[in-house]
């Protein structure tokens, strides 16, 4: 049970999505090896790799529309490699590019997608609940075609959950946004998760991995970790320390006993040394980011490898 | 103008083009397979007429017609037949193109020096086809004729050619190019817009990534592919209404038969070819294929069905293929409709084979189209 949801005293959160050493082969190339994680109800999860890490293919696969190679995955309990058009009952999935259709307006866009699942009354209840939700009211009538990158987004993650789905898989929502477009976006996963719905949501976007409740990350189709943002800074703060020096050559310290790692960060150097290193002189301890935790991670998911 | 800008433009597009494999086969093949068609198809020396006999004279200048007819492989003498009223029936079913009424005791005829009359019934829908039958006919007796005045010069008398022929044209009578078109023109523009248009439907969602989002809904690939063929089946039905409408105003085309029977015939080519339109769609990558897909099968749509050249005139190998082509039996059957004014009783091949190429094509089209990536 993940630590976010210990407040709410005797609730037993269900699982929504367990994948079970999920794997997918295309030709030689293992795109995704053998993931393994759960998500829980109303969470938000994030999926943290850089581009090509197998994020894509992952979602893919949850969504019932890429067949695994080998293991299973299920979403409230049905499987994706059996049942996968019963899985599309209980998700909803926004492609990496917003897909939205462009000579249709907002409201048209969304009653389409809404007509995939729900018929009548109802589809029009929703449509018009997810136009408000997503304060999409005020270009309900526009063509999606004309609508900016942050616009067009909005659109597509309201087409995801338009229906109501148990779980929404979000492929990269805030990928080539601005940084107010890219904040909305995540507030606006998170209304939609209080409503009970888990998401799943990709990024290459270090930073963005802090807003979610847990993360996974993903390297090379391998996931390297999950857990919360702040357990997996605080796994790495136990083994490594870091610091900020002003001044000084990168090359040269990334040689020294000790040092893992040294880049110049504007003016001053970052330099993370292992926790038993002694601290670089007239260097400012400093906490460690998620970029931090990715890269420290990864390294030794790699030397791991090499064993 | 930098020829350096330009030459590293053309360089670009060529390593593009020699990467598409699929781009690159058609651009090789479509011009080879271009000239064969059209050196075949476009061939104006008909052979092998079904020809149906009625012969009341029975004698030796009668077959001896009918020797020069089969003679250099232009008509098969196919069926005799006891009266006129057979001879327009197997017309009317095309099993005989042209129908010949040899009369009574022409031998006599000649001998006595009268002018003997040969009716020919020649199924004038086609006039490429009517013009072709009427040059060989004439051909063929005029062989025959001055075999018959050298005879007559060697037993030292003279005269006019003894056999005259007096073709008849049916059911289209002036030898009208539109009526003979206006059917085939029908065909075509179904096979436009019901291949080209839904040859692009589904790969234009692909290209966009909508197909992604589509398939990751619970909706079924029969529900998609008739949801996606509905609009142009209305719009194909509207196009046909609206030519046959025109070609009747304008160009006096007649509708002879059932008009319930031709828009049956319409909605089931339409079926079909819808369904070949989504199958290549559904397996072709970009639109630039799916344009190429559809061309390949267009084109030998246009030219093997018989549509501006006669199937007749075509070579036997080529005759061959030419009933892998459904353009070919909606042709027969519209024109049998249309210009022949006959029923389903006279259409039965063209309609069951026709009815072959739907299923096929539908099968076809459920089977290419697949709710998940590759």
């Amino acid at each position: 049970m993940p630590r976010f949801f210990e407040g709410v005293a005797g609730l037993s959160l269900a699982v929504r999505v367990r994948t079970e050493r999920l794997e997918r082969r295309f030709g030689h190339l293992l795109a995704v090896a053998g993931v393994s994680f759960e998500v829980y109800e109303g969470e938000v999860f994030g999926l943290l790799g850089p581009n090509g890490a197998g994020k894509t293919t992952l979602v893919r696969m949850l969504s019932g529309v890429l067949a695994p190679t080998a293991g299973d995955a299920s979403i409230d309990g049905v499987s994706v490699a059996r049942r996968p058009e019963l899985v599309k009952e209980l998700i909803g999935y926004a492609t990496q590019e917003a897909s939205v259709y462009p000579f249709l307006t907002v409201r048209e866009n969304l009653e389409f997608r809404a007509a995939m699942y729900l018929r009548g009354a109802a589809a029009g209840r929703a449509v018009a609940d997810a136009l408000s939700r997503f304060g999409l009211e005020e270009v309900a009538g526009r063509r999606a075609g004309v609508l900016s990158g942050g616009w067009r987004q909005r659109l597509s993650i309201a087409q995801a959950v338009v229906h109501g789905p148990r779980v929404a898989f979000l492929d990269e929502p805030t990928s080539g946004l601005d940084p107010l477009a890219r904040r909305t976006v995540w507030e606006l996963v998170y209304a939609e998760a209080e409503r009970g719905m888990s998401a799943v949501v990709t990024t290459h976007y270090m930073d963005e991995a802090e807003r979610c409740h847990r993360v996974g990350l993903i390297h090379r189709g391998r996931l390297v970790a999950v857990g919360e943002p702040r357990e997996l800074k605080a796994a790495v703060a136990r083994e490594y320390r870091f610091y900020a020096l002003a001044g000084g050559d990168a090359a040269g310290w990334r040689g020294r006993e000790g040092v893992v790692d040294a880049w110049r960060r504007g003016a001053a150097l970052r330099i993370i040394t292992r926790a038993d290193a002694p601290a670089p002189p007239g260097a400012v301890r400093e906490e460690p980011t998620m970029e931090d935790v990715f890269v420290l991670m990864t390294r030794k998911e790699e030397a791991g490898e090499l064993e | 103008m930098s020829w350096n800008r330009i030459l590293a433009i053309a360089r670009k597009e060529a390593l593009e083009l020699r990467r598409d494999p699929v781009l690159l086969r058609v651009v090789l093949i479509l011009p080879v397979a271009m000239l064969l068609l059209f050196g075949y198809a476009v061939n104006f020396n008909l052979k092998h007429i079904p020809t149906a006999v009625w012969d009341r004279a029975n004698d030796r200048i009668a077959r001896a017609l009918l020797q020069e007819l089969e003679k250099d492989g232009r008509f098969d003498v196919t069926f005799r037949v006891g009266d006129e009223a057979e001879l327009r029936r197997l017309i009317d079913r095309q099993q005989a193109r042209v129908g010949l009424v040899l009369p009574p005791g022409i031998l006599q005829k000649v001998r006595a020096g009268e002018e003997v009359r040969l009716r020919a019934l020649i199924d004038g829908s086609d006039p490429t086809f009517a013009f072709q039958a009427q040059v060989g006919l004439q051909k063929a007796v005029g062989r025959l004729n001055a075999r018959l005045l050298a005879a007559r010069m060697l037993a030292g008398e003279s005269g006019l050619p003894p056999l005259a022929l007096e073709p008849e044209l049916l059911y289209n009578p002036e030898g009208s190019t539109a009526a003979f078109m206006v059917p085939g023109i029908v065909g075509i523009i179904i096979t436009q817009i019901a291949v080209i248009l839904t040859g692009l439907a589904i790969v234009r969602e692909k290209e966009t990534r909508m197909l992604e989002s589509l398939i990751a809904t619970p909706v079924r690939p029969g529900e998609l592919v008739t949801g996606k063929v509905l609009p142009y089946l209305v719009i194909a039905f509207a196009d046909t209404l609206l030519v046959l409408w025109v070609g009747h105003v304008v160009f006096d085309v007649p509708m002879r038969g059932s008009r319930a029977l031709l828009l049956a015939l319409v909605f089931l080519f339409v079926l079909g070819s819808l369904a070949v339109g989504i199958a290549i769609s559904a397996r072709s990558r970009t639109q630039i294929q799916a344009i190429f897909g559809t061309l390949v099968y267009y084109l030998p749509s246009i030219f093997l069905s018989g549509l501006f050249f006669p199937i007749e005139g075509m070579p036997r190998a080529l005759q061959l293929v030419t009933y892998l082509i459904p353009l070919r039996y909606f042709l027969a059957a519209a024109r049998g409709i249309m210009l022949r004014g006959v029923g389903l009783e006279a259409l039965l091949a063209p309609f069951a084979l026709l009815a072959a190429f739907v299923a096929a094509a539908l099968a076809l089209a459920t089977l290419s189209f697949r709710k998940r990536l590759l």
